[in-house]
């Protein structure tokens, strides 16, 4: 019974049921220390469309739309002893013509500082924007959104939204590049 | 020292190998019970995965250990960290949802896509790359719910590091296998 395996047995396990325990507290905790931000603003200042071709088939031609945006947000809340990082992006959602409803990301950014959560930013889309049907012609106006994800150290990942524009920013004409 | 170990085992009979012989399996079984009935409850084929790539760093790093969950009444939105396994492809992998397109339902007329649209399509990134997937796709135009395996709940850093380390050492495993197949026949309890 006081072998060494035994003792080293009960050691581990007793270690192993605290160590769980343990991270386990702390992913609660993030519930409780957890706060939404104030809303941000997120205003689009450009937009333009432009065709293209397609990417795997190069006779297809497709619509790639270009979007200037200004955003500001204070993200500093999201911010407690087990958040690793943040995963904020904006997308733009839409529903066409046919019914499709469109959620497209834009533009990310990962925050790993608390220093950093300040967000103000004057970008551009970072990844091509384009459309299932191939065209922009036609569709209704579309809403951009700042959304963040937060990922602990240890726990559970949260999602949530931080900025929204006003009003739906509607698709230009398509110009030529002529 | 074997000869004395085989002494013992001499002494204490195969009705007692045959008892540790069925404690044995029957720790395997509860174990692939569980794994089962985790894979019912959350509706994927493997509720926990271990992350094999950097393609997700900083959020994850190699050995990192993911709960997954795929409920059969949710749609999947932009910004889930979604696994994923194409066919063709044998190692699925863990990715973040770039696009989403719900497709309204075919055929008698227009109906507005519900917000468990069937026919959901997908374009997935990795957050350490800097294109988005459709390299991996082996030929498929977007991804579909079919392919998803789950996406990522729950997150607990390097624990799943053991089995990259067995991956890699295949000696690792067979030591540990055998060392643990050993003391299961010998242990008397």
């Amino acid at each position: 019974m006081h072998t060494i395996y035994a003792r080293v047995n009960n050691v581990s396990a007793m270690l192993s049921t605290c160590l769980m325990v343990l991270l386990g507290a702390v992913s609660l905790s993030s519930f409780l220390l957890t706060t939404t931000p104030p809303p941000g603003h997120l205003s689009v200042t450009n937009i333009k469309v432009f065709p293209g071709n397609a990417r795997r088939y190069a006779n297809k031609n497709q619509d790639f739309t270009f979007v200037n945006f200004n955003l500001t947000a204070d993200l500093t809340p999201l911010f407690n002893w087990n958040t690793k990082q943040l995963f904020l992006y904006v997308a733009a959602e839409y529903e066409n013509k046919q019914g499709t409803k469109n959620d497209v990301v834009i533009w990310d950014r990962i925050v790993r500082r608390k220093e950093d959560a300040q967000i103000s930013v004057a970008g551009r889309n970072k990844y091509v924007f384009r459309e299932v049907s191939a065209s922009f012609g036609d569709v209704p106006p579309a809403h951009y959104t700042l959304k963040y994800n937060v990922m602990p150290y240890v726990g559970v990942l949260t999602y949530g939204e931080a900025a929204r524009t006003v009003n739906p920013v509607p698709f230009p004409e398509s110009q030529d590049l002529s | 020292m074997f000869a004395d170990e085989l002494k013992t085992l001499r002494r204490l009979g195969v009705r007692h190998v045959l008892l540790q012989i069925l404690n044995f399996v029957s720790v395997l079984a509860s174990g692939l019970m569980i794994w089962k009935g985790l894979g019912l409850i959350t509706n994927t084929e493997s509720p926990i995965v271990v992350v094999l790539s950097g393609s997700m760093e900083p959020a994850f790093y190699r050995g990192d250990l993911l709960f997954l969950t795929n409920p059969p009444n949710q749609r999947y939105e932009t910004g889930d960290i979604t696994v994923y396994k194409v066919p063709g492809a044998d190692i699925p992998i863990v990715h973040r949802v770039l696009e989403t397109h719900d497709l309204a339902k075919r055929g008698k007329g227009l109906v507005p896509a519900s917000p468990l649209a069937p026919n959901q399509l997908l374009l997935t990134k990795g957050d350490n790359n800097h294109v988005d997937d459709l390299e991996l796709y082996q030929g498929l135009e977007w991804l579909e719910r079919k392919h998803i395996v789950g996406k990522v709940r729950g997150f607990l850093p390097y624990v799943g590091y053991v089995t990259i380390a067995m991956n890699d050492f295949p000696q690792l495993k067979y030591a540990l296998l055998g060392g643990l197949g050993l003391l299961a026949l010998i242990q008397r309890e």
